[in-house]
């Protein structure tokens, strides 16, 4: 399999605080790879370095072999080829949800209006919200607008789908319809970093944990192995406390 | 008292009033348009990475609201051309009235800028848009809605404070309540034709706005 994103000694700083003390991994095509850890490890904040969001502080970021460099404007080209999908939705509020899957595709791609039409058609049906093209994102519920989100990403045909805790501003009920939607990206064979605290999603559709704590990966490997017996004492103690 | 209201002598004067209500309407027009144009680049200032701008930004702005209008009116027409910029009535009433209510516009579009959620910009950056993209897609749209109703109540104060314009002596609505109450001696029958008239203004700019809005804003489309 070929490698799509390489991190080496990743650093990130705000003020005097390390958020990332020295990320290193390599991520190949395919792979679905969870983070899991306590708050505040900077899970969220290895993403956004990832699509140039925040800016990194030390060590280099490689995505499909050219550098990721924050702030410049080649940061765009490898946000073309990422999609994101964030915790609290960001759908735009003015627009109906066709309209929010159509936007970036016609806007930043180029591409004709009627082929991105037919295109984002298609994904609704995949999120199954084909009955809701027309709503605007005030008229739907938090599960539905992160479907929405997730078409919204797709919609570009992303080469690496970044997903920052989608499920953490759910309730409950909804959860189970994004991590549907999710597992069915996962069997298409998509590349994923996801950010969860819903293990039991990362160790049956994950083919990759990462467990981090304190800005540091302390342990990583096949998810169902992590959860059943963790090596580490820091992993084993979260993730037994947060399966029982 | 005895006081008789009559149109009566009154209404030769009419003609002129035409003329002036277009004075009043073309000067506030314009002070309001240069005013968007001029306090979008001090809200951009007052959100500037450098302090420097932002301090200059929001000096401007306290100095243009703490200040009558009248006394920027003076300083522009009387005081200028000590330093040698002569100004005719109507550019010094334009000028005076577009630098006071960027002030206020500046402060306006500030707040709408500062509405729209920070995670709206990172979803069109994590997207790939350039910054005018993001701008012209997703900020702007979110920002008019959010001033759409402000920026109506300065448009009717622009109006309104486009009276003062009488005192730089530009033929507007209240120099002909001015000068023809002085040479009709019917000060009250002119007071009240003019107060009309600008009611008559902005009552307009009022309801058009509303039903624009609705147009527009049609779609449960509200957040």
């Amino acid at each position: 399999m070929s490698e799509i994103l390489a991190l080496d000694g990743v650093v990130k700083r705000f003020g005097a605080r390390t958020i990332l003390d020295g990320i290193s991994m390599k991520v190949s095509a395919g792979e679905i790879v969870c983070f899991v850890g306590p708050s505040g490890t900077g899970k969220s904040t290895l993403l956004r370095c990832v699509n140039g969001l925040e800016p990194i502080q030390g060590g280099s970021i490689s995505f499909e072999g050219a550098p990721v460099l924050a702030q410049t404007a080649s940061i765009r080209a490898v946000r073309r080829r990422v999609g994101m999908i964030f915790q609290h939705f960001n759908l735009y509020p003015h627009l109906t949800a066709l309209e929010n899957v159509m936007l970036a595709p016609v806007v930043v791609h180029g591409e004709a209006r009627a082929a991105v039409e037919a295109r984002a058609r298609g994904l609704f049906d995949t999120v199954r919200l084909s009955h809701r093209i027309n709503a605007y994102p005030a008229q739907m519920s938090g599960g539905e607008q992160q479907r929405v989100a997730i078409a919204r990403a797709l919609c570009t045909n992303p080469h690496l789908l970044m997903f920052d805790e989608p499920t953490s501003a759910l309730d409950p009920e909804t959860v189970g319809d994004v991590l549907g939607v999710m597992r069915d990206l996962a069997r298409e064979g998509r590349t994923m970093l996801v950010v969860t605290h819903e293990i039991r999603f990362a160790a049956e559709v994950g083919t990759r944990m990462v467990f981090m704590d304190q800005g540091r990966i302390v342990e990583e490997g096949d998810p169902r192995q992590m959860v059943a017996s963790a090596s580490t004492e820091r992993a084993r103690q979260f993730l037994g406390a947060i399966n029982h | 008292m005895n006081y008789t209201f009559t149109l009566r002598t009154i209404y030769p004067y009419l003609g002129e009033l035409w003329q002036a209500a277009a004075v009043t309407l073309w000067l506030s027009s314009l002070a309001i348009v240069l005013s968007i144009a001029l306090g979008a680049g001090i809200a951009v200032l007052r959100r500037s990475r450098l302090r420097l701008l932002r301090v200059l930004g929001a000096v401007y702005v306290e100095i243009m609201r703490n200040t009558p209008l009248l006394v920027i009116l003076y300083v522009v027409y009387f005081a200028a051309p000590a330093i040698g910029i002569r100004l005719s009535s109507f550019v010094a009433a334009l000028l005076g009235l577009t630098l006071n209510s960027a002030g206020y516009m500046a402060e306006i579009l500030r707040a709408g800028l500062i509405a729209v959620a920070p995670g709206q910009f990172e979803a069109a950056q994590s997207q790939g848009m350039t910054g005018w993209q993001v701008f012209r897609h997703v900020v702007f749209p979110q920002v008019f809605r959010t001033i759409y109703a402000p920026l109506g109540n300065q448009v009717i104060a622009v109006i309104l404070a486009s009276s003062l314009a009488s005192a730089v002596a530009v033929e507007d609505v209240a120099s002909w309540m001015q000068t023809v109450g002085s040479t009709s001696f019917r000060f009250f029958e002119t007071f009240v034709i003019a107060a009309i008239v600008y009611l008559v203004l902005c009552q307009t700019v009022n309801i058009a706005r509303l039903l624009i809005g609705r147009w527009l804003f049609r779609q449960g489309a509200t957040r």
